[in-house]
């Protein structure tokens, strides 16, 4: 089974770089979503993931700042090219927490889409995945035919460790860079990001020293109540 | 001379570092208290690699060379504070794996180390006996060859992995007469009929690796079993002590560096006389002496781990390496007694365990006296 993990450099959103991998074993999947921040060069980290099992990489070589809708016509590019039996993505990034691109991927494939999923099992010789969603609501299963795009919550796994066999063969793992140009697919954005600033500091509050004082304060100074 | 790590072998160190503060982070006390063995712990150690570090590829190791193997270990020691489960890791690598690696044949090799590499399997040897401690090779056990077999008979002490090894490494004689010259060694699987590893022996500090005292009546071993010649086995055990010497505090070095900066947060963070007792004199002489140890028993270490990378003579190098970071080690752990004062002496702060742990190392793979005799005896004395 061919699986395409796309996954995000977070460490700098400055150079957030879409890379994508595609690996033959579903156990290999690699999380972005519960990964914890690696170190600094896309490559390092995604000779973390081949060392985890991922049989090759791809990188995307492009350094503009990308929207989710970019995100998406690239990864799209890499699955027409690919042609893998599903995609398993995070459901967001922990950076910018758009929760977009797997679910425009599906749109720009027309391929079904399980959002939120904690849980897969293929059925029917790997034509249909049933999946548990986690949602407000609770659990929720669906199942959808194959190919079709994943995107995973936290409780999906608990990556594995890079043992050090895994580093020895992922030295000898491809990783193959590639251009939008090569892809033939454009990344102009669609979104602008015109600032980024941290929401207002909230200032400290005020201890009461009785029930009385409390419902004075909230009727006169808070007019709440 | 170059001091630098190159970038394959760095990545391997962090991993090594990650592997073990993450997945080696557990309960060692009541472990100790109890003398437990941790069995999940060899079995991780044994996927992550560790025990594969030294073993060629094509036996499923990874074919590291002998100054990344102890980096590895420095790094391991320095985040896993279970030092039972690090001599138990050391007693299988150097006492059972390495001879078999130099020593085995082909069908030996095949038959064994893709297990002691994984962590499937876990080895030891049998040497020592009740009467031949540092003097090794006077031991009595005897091989009697009978047919296609050998007949072992005897009794061999301090069996590091004893009562859980699969496989032991046992020295006995097929001729008392020819002294070191009949000295011989076996591959010994468990559960052999007339092997007994049952007597385990309770220890003042290393508890969570077990040791047994193991009898051997009338226990057949067959021919494929001999590791090396018949009359062999006194130098297979001097080049695997020799191994063993250069190789097995590495660990120790990394539980020093983690001594050394327990006593740094602590010295800083402890007031007495209103100041940080860092700040007397008494206090952070005792935190300098430790980092020189640590550093003088590191580069040492790499030392070592180089000139046998490159084909050196150890022999010498192997027993200094060995005595100094002993010394070294049991200091650092009473220096970090002392600097924690009464709570240094509490199990709870799990700085006592460290000396109890550390003492051994003045004697097992040869006493500290016997180290001194082998640099004595190099120096032409």
């Amino acid at each position: 089974m061919k699986i395409l993990v796309p996954f995000k450099s977070v460490l700098d959103p400055n150079e957030a770089t879409a890379a994508g991998a595609a690996v033959s074993t579903p156990k290999s999947v690699i999380n972005p979503f519960d990964e914890t921040i690696g170190p600094p060069a896309v490559d390092e980290q995604i000779r973390v993931a081949l060392a985890m099992g991922v049989d090759r990489a791809i990188r995307i070589d492009e350094f503009r700042a990308l929207d989710p809708y970019a995100v998406a016509r690239i990864l799209r590019a890499v699955v027409e090219k690919e042609a893998p039996h599903v995609v398993i993505m995070g459901k967001q990034a922990v950076d910018d927490d758009s929760n977009q691109v797997g679910q425009m991927l599906a749109g720009l494939l027309g391929w079904p889409q399980a959002t939120f999923v904690s849980k897969i099992e293929f059925l029917g010789n790997k034509t249909r995945a049933r999946c548990t969603r986690e949602t407000d609501a609770g659990l929720e299963i669906v199942e959808v035919d194959l190919p079709a795009i994943l995107t995973t919550d936290l409780r999906l796994n608990e990556p594995r460790y890079v043992s050090l066999p895994g580093l020895m063969r992922a030295r000898r793992k491809p990783i193959e860079v590639l251009t939008c140009d090569q892809l033939g697919t454009s990344v102009r954005p669609l979104t602008t990001v015109l600032s980024v600033a941290r929401p207002p500091r909230r200032s400290a509050g005020t201890r009461v020293e009785s029930v009385e004082e409390l419902i004075t304060k909230l009727k006169q100074e808070a007019k709440v109540i | 001379m170059d001091f630098a790590w190159s970038d394959q072998q760095r990545e391997l160190l962090d991993a090594v570092g990650r592997f073990a503060s993450q997945q080696l982070k557990y309960n060692v006390i009541d472990n100790d208290r109890d003398g437990v063995f941790n069995h999940d712990a060899w079995e991780k150690c044994g996927s992550f690699g560790i025990q594969g570090l030294p073993v060629p590829t094509q036996y499923g190791g990874l074919g590291m060379d002998p100054l990344t193997t102890v980096a590895a270990l420095e790094r391991l020691g320095y985040a896993c504070k279970d030092n039972g489960l690090l001599f138990s890791i050391n007693a299988h690598l150097w006492t059972a794996v390495t001879p078999l690696i130099y020593n085995g044949s082909e069908a030996q090799k095949k038959k064994y180390l893709p297990g002691l590499s994984n962590g499937m399997l876990i080895g030891g040897n049998a040497m020592s006996e009740p009467n031949s401690g540092s003097d090794a090779f006077s031991l009595s056990t005897t091989a009697i060859k009978k047919g296609s077999t050998y007949i072992l008979n005897g009794s061999k002490i301090f069996v590091t992995n004893g009562p859980i090894a699969d496989l032991l490494v046992v020295f006995a004689t097929v001729d008392k007469m020819r002294g070191p010259d009949g000295i011989t060694a076996f591959l010994v699987e468990k559960n052999s009929p007339g092997m007994n590893a049952a007597r385990k022996l309770e220890k003042m500090g290393l508890r969570t690796s077990p040791m047994a005292e193991v009898f051997f009546e009338n226990c057949e071993v067959p021919e494929e079993n001999l590791l090396g010649k018949e009359g062999g086995g006194a130098f297979l055990f001097t080049r695997s002590m020799t191994w063993e010497r250069g190789c097995i505090l590495a660990s120790a070095v990394g539980s020093m560096q983690r001594l050394l900066e327990t006593c740094i947060r602590y010295a800083n963070e402890r007031k007495q006389g209103g100041q940080s007792i860092g700040k007397y004199q008494l206090v952070a002489s005792k935190i300098v002496d430790m980092k020189v140890r640590v550093e003088s028993s590191r580069h040492m270490l790499y030392h070592y781990g180089w000139l046998s990378g490159h084909r050196k003579a150890v022999y010498l190098e192997a027993a200094m390496t060995k005595l100094h970071i002993a010394d070294c080690w049991v200091k650092c752990c009473e220096d970090a007694i002392q600097i924690h004062g009464g709570y240094g002496y509490m199990t709870e702060y799990e700085v006592e365990r460290e000396l109890r742990d550390a003492i051994a190392s003045k004697l097992y793979s040869g006493t500290s006296e016997i180290q001194r005799n082998i640099v004595a005896s190099m120096l032409g004395l």
